[in-house]
């Protein structure tokens, strides 16, 4: 479980989140969407413990698996080492990890798609390679709760697929409680059950499962811009939902 | 994305990855043997080298024994704890510097620039002027070097936040305050007595270096060293970026503090005894990156060995290359500098070039 | 050690160069002198060139004079026989003077300021314009810095060079000459000369394989330092009296490790003056000094502390050579030193020192049991 209960967090004389609460239970995704500068990072530090709250309270883990946008990368560590820091946690202050500790970072690696370059340099991966690491990472903290901040943003639409796919592989066990941010809706319909609209103008954010509130009234409302949404048929016959932008004024029936 | 390799191949680098760090320590545990024995058995006053070694396996086999002759007292009681406290301090510099640079993510930083060794040096000029020696001399200059690096990060605090820019200028401004107070101490010091005594504190040497001297500075440099060592995966995670650092568990403020305490404790246990010996800390952790890599399991034990060598050499040049002492500053400097300005060029080339 | 001077090794090789270049010129002192002073000045005018060749001029001869020279102060009080004319000194040679026989001399030195430089010899320049001096005396060669504040407050400033026993009679005759007594430094001149022309004639005849090895330790407490032979005082007088400067091989005054004093082995050490908490059983204690031959055969001894110091050159220094001259080359030299210092300090400072006095000046009770020390108890 984590979540956030009446959280409000102010900049200075700025509200940035006024009284925001949600929660992801154990074997739920929740997608946060909105574009940037409505709180979207702040909400996700403040679901972290990286952002002290001027009121309300944080409901997480002691130890959330955190994926950042990009990793620290001026350290020259191999991946299975950045993978195996995921155990730090457990290991406490003076402790080094183990065979077993290692085994665990080698196995993330592999559900997050990463074995392969597990001894390579993290400073020499590409950008969609590191962010697979860093999943890895996140994994071996064993936590229940696992936190990616933007984690399409800087990917190519093959690897968005990949990642959504690999998202939806972690999903499929129902063992966590997954949170995601993205700027794209098509993100949340394919690998969320919930979603977290930050609406615009001090409007209170709208949550609720992916089917009440992807819809183009609310999206058109988040983003300012025309929105409709269309189903299309999967291959096996099973019915797939995707947003679609009307740019240039075109209003779609 | 893009794959790198072949599944299949990362056993094999693996592999050849623990061969490598095999052979990288075992040479630069050889290196470090060599420079020690080498060194005890040179020196102004010549023993030859087969005597030497005799009179260190004497001295091991039974340290009680009675000294009489003049080659076994220069052996094992001038050249061996001069010998030891060297390789001592050389290895505690140089994990405090490999350290330093983990939990600020910058390798640029060493105690100099952190005011640490300003600080402790302002300790032990005080201490001098008021005539203090022994344990209360090295108490103030721990002391000193700790209440500088307070006062860095009180500075370098700014809305609750520490940024690595501010806490290095912190550092240079606190590092000026002291040099200031120390040059102050130095104006007004008798120039018969305790003005000599700071400016040699300030050059740093071995030269007076007794077992006493040893054993006092011992305990120190050997805790925070050890100490370190066994924060060395922690270490690992201070040296990722702070919102990574705490997801995985960390209290990076509270133990980034550990880190600077155990520094202190080294650095000021070194300095009280041999004064400010600057380079080691910023050329040997960069020199023991190159070789094992960046990992502090591998390089906190890489710069230990290393340093403790290269500072073993280092100060059997400053004492019979010539007659006269060489002040170990100017040659840790000479060696130092270009080391570090040829290491700070392939850092930045190779950085620019991934 | 280069006394109350220079601890920067920089400064004392620009030092050293000049001193160098200047030894013609030294040897020259008096003639020059005394060719400045015959150019028809007006009736009290005193012109003077100083050892910085800068000109010197004082309307009448000095009454209120300030040394920022730690050993010129003694000086000047020896030059006029009382401390009336000495109106600041560095406080370095302050301590030297109140706790030395120059204070139970001239109990009123204590009243003299100290505040008109700090030890460094950077003058305080309000404290030193409020004593109201018609003469600074500063050490030349070691840049303008330290001259400049004294000669932009209007005062008037002497500057002096150290380092050879040339280069101390030119001075010490300026300083004479600064405090209109030119006939007082004849005497002290010619007794320099006289003893020193005394021993260099008895040396001359002393074989060179007779001639010990002597190391002047100038610095122990801190680190130890010792010095090369030219243009080093403590040097040449060993030279003189018959001894070889066992740290030859150095150049300057520099740092060196106990190994090295092992592998000179030095038949004698003379311990220097200045380091108060140092005395001979900083040989005697140590496990490798105690086995030079010096140590072995009881021949380490720490210098006097007379007016001033006696190994830099000062107004003493013939005292200093003779009792050096004994120790050195016992089986030549046999001076009267307890009779020399007490005619001397009647000349110097018009006192009849006691032998208690002199006991304390020569450390009998902390060095008496040395070699050849016997020589300097009362009969």
């Amino acid at each position: 479980m984590i979540g956030l209960e009446d959280a409000i967090v102010r900049f200075g004389a700025r509200t940035i989140i006024d009284g925001l609460s949600f929660s992801v239970p154990v074997g739920r995704t929740l997608a946060i969407l909105g574009p940037n500068g409505r709180g979207k990072t702040t909400t996700l530090k403040a679901m972290l413990g990286f952002q002290l709250l001027d009121a309300g309270q944080r409901i997480a883990p002691e130890i959330v698996g955190y994926v950042p946008q990009t990793g620290t990368s001026n350290q020259r560590y191999r991946a299975i080492d950045i993978a195996v820091m995921g155990r730090a946690a457990h290991l406490g202050l003076f402790g080094q990890p183990g065979p077993n500790d290692f085994a665990i970072a080698h196995s993330a690696l592999e559900k997050a798609g990463a074995v392969r370059f597990a001894d390579h340099f993290f400073d020499r991966l590409s950008g969609g390679e590191r962010q697979l690491v860093l999943l890895a990472r996140a994994l071996a903290t064993g936590s229940e709760a696992l936190v990616l901040d933007e984690p399409a943003a800087a990917l190519d639409l093959h690897n968005q697929e990949r990642l959504l796919t690999l998202l939806n592989a972690l999903r499929a066990p129902r063992d966590k409680a997954i949170v995601f941010t993205t700027h794209d809706p098509n993100h949340a319909l394919t690998a969320a059950d919930d979603a977290l609209l930050m609406m615009p103008n001090g409007q209170p954010p709208l949550f609720g499962p992916v089917a009440e509130t992807i819809t183009p009234d609310h999206l058109e409302r988040l983003y300012g811009v025309p929105m409709r949404v269309v189903e299309i048929d999967g291959p096996s016959g099973e019915t797939h939902r995707a947003v679609l932008p009307a740019f240039a004024g075109i209003r779609a029936a | 994305m893009a794959v790198v390799t072949q599944d299949g191949t990362a056993p094999v680098a693996r592999h050849s990855h623990i061969a490598r760090q095999t052979a990288v320590f075992a040479a630069l545990l050889a290196l470090f043997t060599v420079a020690f024995v080498v060194s005890l058995c040179v020196g102004r006053f010549s023993v030859p080298a087969g005597r030497a070694l005799e009179l260190i396996w004497l001295g091991i086999i039974n340290p009680a024994r009675e000294l009489a002759s003049i080659d076994e007292r220069i052996v094992l009681l001038v050249r061996a704890p001069r010998v030891v406290l060297a390789a001592l301090a050389g290895a505690g510099l140089a994990v405090a510097g490999a350290a330093l640079q983990g939990v600020f993510r910058n390798p640029l930083v060493s105690p100099d620039i952190l005011g640490i060794s300003q600080g402790a040096a302002f300790g032990g000029a005080l201490a001098i002027m008021l005539g203090i020696w022994g344990f209360p001399l090295i108490a103030m200059v721990f002391v000193f070097g700790m209440a500088a690096l307070i006062l860095v990060g009180m500075l370098s605090r700014i809305n609750g936040r520490t940024e690595t820019v501010t806490v290095i200028l912190s550092g240079l401004v606190i590092s000026s305050m002291f040099s200031a107070v120390v040059s102050l101490l130095q104006f007004v010091a008798d120039p018969n007595t305790s003005l000599p005594a700071i400016v040699y504190w300030l050059m740093g040497s071995f030269a007076t270096a007794t077992w006493e001297r040893t054993l006092i500075a011992a305990p120190g440099l050997i805790l925070g060293a050890v100490l370190l060592w066994m924060l060395r995966f922690r270490l690992n995670i201070l040296s990722l970026d702070e919102a990574e650092a705490q997801s995985l568990g960390a209290n990076t403020t509270r133990e980034r503090w550990l880190v600077f305490g155990l520094i202190a404790i080294i650095v000021g246990s070194q300095v009280a005894v041999s004064g400010i010996i600057g380079w080691i800390g910023i050329v040997i952790p960069h020199a023991a990156r190159l070789l094992v890599g960046h990992d502090h399991r591998a390089l906190l034990p890489a710069s230990v060995v290393l340093g403790a060598g290269f500072m073993v050499i280092i100060d059997t040049l400053a004492r019979t290359a010539t007659a006269a002492e060489i002040p170990l500053g100017v040659i840790t400097a000479l060696v130092g500098a270009p080391i570090f300005a040829v290491l700070l060029r392939n850092h930045y080339r190779e950085r620019t070039g991934s | 050690m280069l006394p109350d001077t220079a601890t920067n090794r920089g400064q004392m090789m620009v030092r050293l160069i000049r001193i160098a270049s200047r030894g013609l010129l030294a040897a020259a002192f008096s003639g020059l002198l005394a060719g400045t002073l015959a150019q028809g000045v007006a009736a009290e005018e005193i012109v003077f060139k100083d050892q910085e060749n800068r000109e010197v001029r004082l309307a009448k001869a000095a009454e209120r004079i300030v040394s920022i020279v730690i050993p010129m102060a003694s000086t000047v009080i020896a030059l006029d026989g009382s401390t009336s004319k000495l109106v600041g000194m560095n406080p370095t040679a302050k301590s030297a003077v109140t706790e030395g026989i120059l204070g139970k001399i001239f109990p009123e030195a204590k009243d003299i300021p100290s505040d008109v430089t700090a030890p460094n010899f950077v003058p305080n320049v309000e404290a030193l314009t409020a004593t109201n001096p018609d003469l600074v005396i500063q050490w030349g060669g070691r840049g303008n810095d330290i001259v400049a504040p004294i000669t932009n407050a209007g005062l008037t400033a002497m500057l002096i060079l150290y380092g050879t026993e040339e280069l101390t009679r030119e001075y010490m005759t300026m300083a004479s000459t600064a405090l209109g007594k030119p006939e007082r430094i004849g005497e002290l001149v010619e007794w320099r000369d006289r003893v020193q022309k005394d021993i260099e004639a008895k040396a001359k005849a002393i074989p060179e394989d007779k001639r010990p090895n002597v190391l002047y330790v100038g610095r122990a407490l801190s680190d130890i330092t010792a010095s090369g032979t030219k243009g080093n005082y403590n040097a040449w007088y060993i030279e003189l009296v018959g001894g070889r400067n066992a740290s030859a091989e150095l150049n300057g005054t520099v740092a060196i490790n106990k190994e090295q004093i092992a592998e000179w082995d030095p038949d004698v050490i003379l311990l220097n003056a200045f380091e108060a908490k140092l005395d001979v059983d900083w040989v005697y204690n140590d496990a490798i000094l105690s086995l030079t031959k010096a140590a072995r055969s009881k021949r380490v001894y720490k210098m006097p502390l007379g007016g001033y110091r006696w190994d830099p050159p000062n107004q003493e220094s013939p005292l200093s050579w003779m009792w050096a001259a004994n120790l050195i080359q016992p089986d030549v030299f046999k001076y009267d030193v307890r009779g020399e210092m007490k005619t001397a300090y009647k000349t110097l400072y018009n006192y009849e020192l006691s032998d208690a006095d002199i006991d304390d000046i020569l450390w009998t009770k902390q060095q008496g049991d040395a070699a050849n020390y016997t020589q300097f108890k009362v009969e």
